[in-house]
């Protein structure tokens, strides 16, 4: 629906970061929306249900680089799905959100990354699998090691959060930045090896090859 | 005012006419710190030349002073009046509701009158009446009717949280485990449907009516179930009305062909809702249009979240209450008008916004928009496209689409 087709127009402008885009999924009130309210915001509050998709941006600062997020907040509820799945589109990242404390929410996770890699080419886009609520340690139904292993079988990055504690939230996001960037890097210096052949001289140009 | 607070508060609290007389009758305050004072006897006297000088000038200060009070009092006073007209012309209105339009529903609603009296809000106090004839009841639902359906919900909420879920298996299809995440999910959006007003909450008085009538409506349309959005629907109406006449008219209101396409996610319908949708919106605003053409922003992104919920997620409650005034009127059309008119409200803005900040601008448009300019806007907004009125675009798409036969729904234009 939007976005599509990887049209989106190029959006580097020199001198500003490099803009990516990262979509949140998962099933409804895992916390999705509530770990963008924290990282973005440092807030945690009693976020209304979202319907459709909610849109934030956020400049991720990584020392010597910097990296703009436009993050693409989606509804949770299936019934969504068939709309929803469409935004996902032309993703760089995404956040695949479960809720420990649920461990429906985590089967459902599956589903979800199936979707998800119908919009995406192989091999395109960051995913990080992200179990959320370990403030609610004692209702856990999914252990660290079932999340982990779901992760390394799909090559996903991991990690657990709790939005309303604030813990590891703004360590999802920049680890995912920085993934985005080494793979950019990784990108531009295997492209620029053909043609650096003759002249393999001067520090590498600021990545600017389009991610996708 | 200033030292009204500080004299404390009178035991009895005064009616609010006479503390508005109190602010209205003024002292000029800020002239009670100009004091002119000779200089202390221990020194040289001013001489006359400046002294008369400093009187002068005091003189114009205290002038000065006392023209802004009292123009800071005109303006108070014009206030004041303006909010009793506003006053009186709502309970002029709430009369002419009562007394002449309501008893004579069927030959008055749609006179000129009653639609100009329409388009200015309606009354909260007569409202959820003039909504509920507006929306009618083309399903035959009876208080009876919804008693039932509310029973059966019970009965499925006490087996579920009794833990014999497995052993019901009626409405082939729908799966306990789905119901019961419905349930869970109608539980959880009811704790953050208008959280701010604190009355829809555990514990707050309209909680159980809420829970009631999304409860109903789950066993009334299975096949609909619960879909996110419905919680604020069903709030502003428990708002308006009593229970039962609350969920008559949801029921009815997410019977419409709009709501029944949006709620059901059919996919390919609710594209042609946007593709009418863009008919008009190039018709209106043909700049923006383009505009938003080449930034790839689609109506989806921001209409999905202003359909569901009929924008009472995305306006201030008051305001969506006047847009659902003219809904309940003009049908799916206004939906649709109500959102061209907001984005001509903001087209100089928006026309300076890249994708993702027009997309955020419009999924968390500003708290305090002001309800006349929104319909003002909302006014200027033509439904006319080339001599065809919206049920007609709407139509000929949906032949196209149909025509188009079922393959592959093509999100592209």
């Amino acid at each position: 629906m939007a976005q599509a087709d990887g049209l989106t127009p190029p959006r580097d402008a020199p001198g500003q970061p490099r803009v990516s885009k990262l979509v949140l999924l998962g099933s409804g009130s895992v916390g999705k929306s509530s770990l963008v309210l924290r990282y973005v915001k440092d807030d945690f509050k009693s976020v209304l249900p979202t319907v459709g998709c909610a849109f934030f941006t956020k400049v991720v600062d990584l020392g010597a680089s910097s990296l703009k997020l436009e993050i693409w907040d989606t509804a949770g509820q299936e019934k969504y799905h068939s709309v929803c799945h469409l935004y996902f589109r032309g993703a760089n990242a995404a956040l695949l959100v479960y809720d420990i404390t649920r461990k429906d929410s985590f089967h459902k996770a599956r589903q979800w990354l199936a979707d998800l890699e119908k919009e995406l080419h192989p091999g395109e886009g960051v995913v990080m699998l992200v179990g959320n609520k370990t403030d609610l340690g004692e209702q856990r139904e999914v252990t660290f090691q079932e999340g982990k292993e779901f992760a390394e079988s799909n090559k996903l990055l991991f990690m657990e959060t709790s939005a309303k504690l604030n813990l590891q939230v703004s360590e999802v996001f920049s680890t995912v930045a920085q993934e985005l960037l080494q793979r950019e890097a990784r990108q531009s210096h295997s492209a620029q090896g053909d043609a650096a052949v003759v002249l393999n001289a001067g520090p590498a140009p600021q990545a600017k090859c389009c991610a996708r | 005012m200033e030292y009204e607070d500080k004299a404390g508060r009178p035991s009895r609290p005064p009616s609010p006419r006479q503390n508005v007389r109190k602010n209205l009758d003024f002292e000029p305050l800020s002239t009670t710190a100009l004091i002119l004072e000779d200089r202390p006897a221990n020194l040289p006297a001013k001489p006359a030349e400046e002294a008369q000088k400093h009187r002068q000038q005091y003189e114009e200060m205290v002038v000065q002073a006392k023209k802004r009070e009292l123009k800071e009092a005109q303006r108070r006073k014009k206030q004041l009046e303006e909010r009793c007209k506003v006053e009186e012309s709502i309970g002029n209105a709430v009369l002419t509701w009562n007394n002449e339009i309501l008893p004579n529903w069927e030959t008055m609603w749609c006179s000129r009158k009653v639609r100009d009296l329409w388009w200015q809000g309606i009354p909260p106090s007569v409202r959820g009446k003039v909504w509920s004839l507006a929306i009618g009841n083309e399903l035959n639902i009876t208080h009876e009717l919804f008693d039932i359906c509310l029973a059966r919900a019970k009965e499925r909420w006490r087996s579920l949280s009794s833990g014999g879920s497995d052993v019901e298996s009626e409405d082939a299809g729908f799966s306990a485990a789905d119901k019961e995440a419905s349930l869970e999910l109608i539980k959880l959006d009811i704790s953050r449907t208008f959280p701010n007003l604190c009355i829809f909450q555990q514990g707050g008085p309209y909680h159980d009516m809420l829970h009631s009538i999304l409860g109903a409506y789950t066993c009334y349309r299975p096949d609909v179930g619960y879909v996110q959005g419905m919680s604020f629907i069903a709030a502003v109406l428990i708002l308006n009305l009593d229970t039962a006449d609350a969920f008559i008219a949801f029921s009815n209101l997410l019977n419409k062909p709009c709501q029944m396409a949006f709620f059901r996610v059919d996919h390919g319908l609710m594209l042609t809702y946007f593709a009418a949708f863009e008919v008009f919106f190039e018709e209106n605003l043909p700049k923006l249009f383009t505009h938003f053409k080449k930034n790839n922003l689609t109506p989806d992104i921001y209409l999905i979240d202003w359909i569901f919920t009929l924008y009472s997620k995305s306006l201030p409650l008051d305001l969506a209450c006047r847009i659902w005034d003219v809904f309940c009127r003009d049908g799916e059309e206004f939906l649709f008008r109500t959102a061209l008119g907001i984005l001509k409200l903001f087209e100089d803005i928006l026309t300076r916004m890249d994708f993702i900040h027009s997309a955020q601008f419009l999924t968390r448009l500003p708290e305090d928009l002001p309800a006349d300019e929104v319909f003002a806007a909302i006014a200027t907004v033509q439904m006319q496209s080339r001599n065809k009125k919206w049920a007609q675009v709407l139509a000929a798409l949906q032949k196209d689409s149909r025509e188009m036969e079922k393959g592959s729904p093509s999100l592209r234009h």
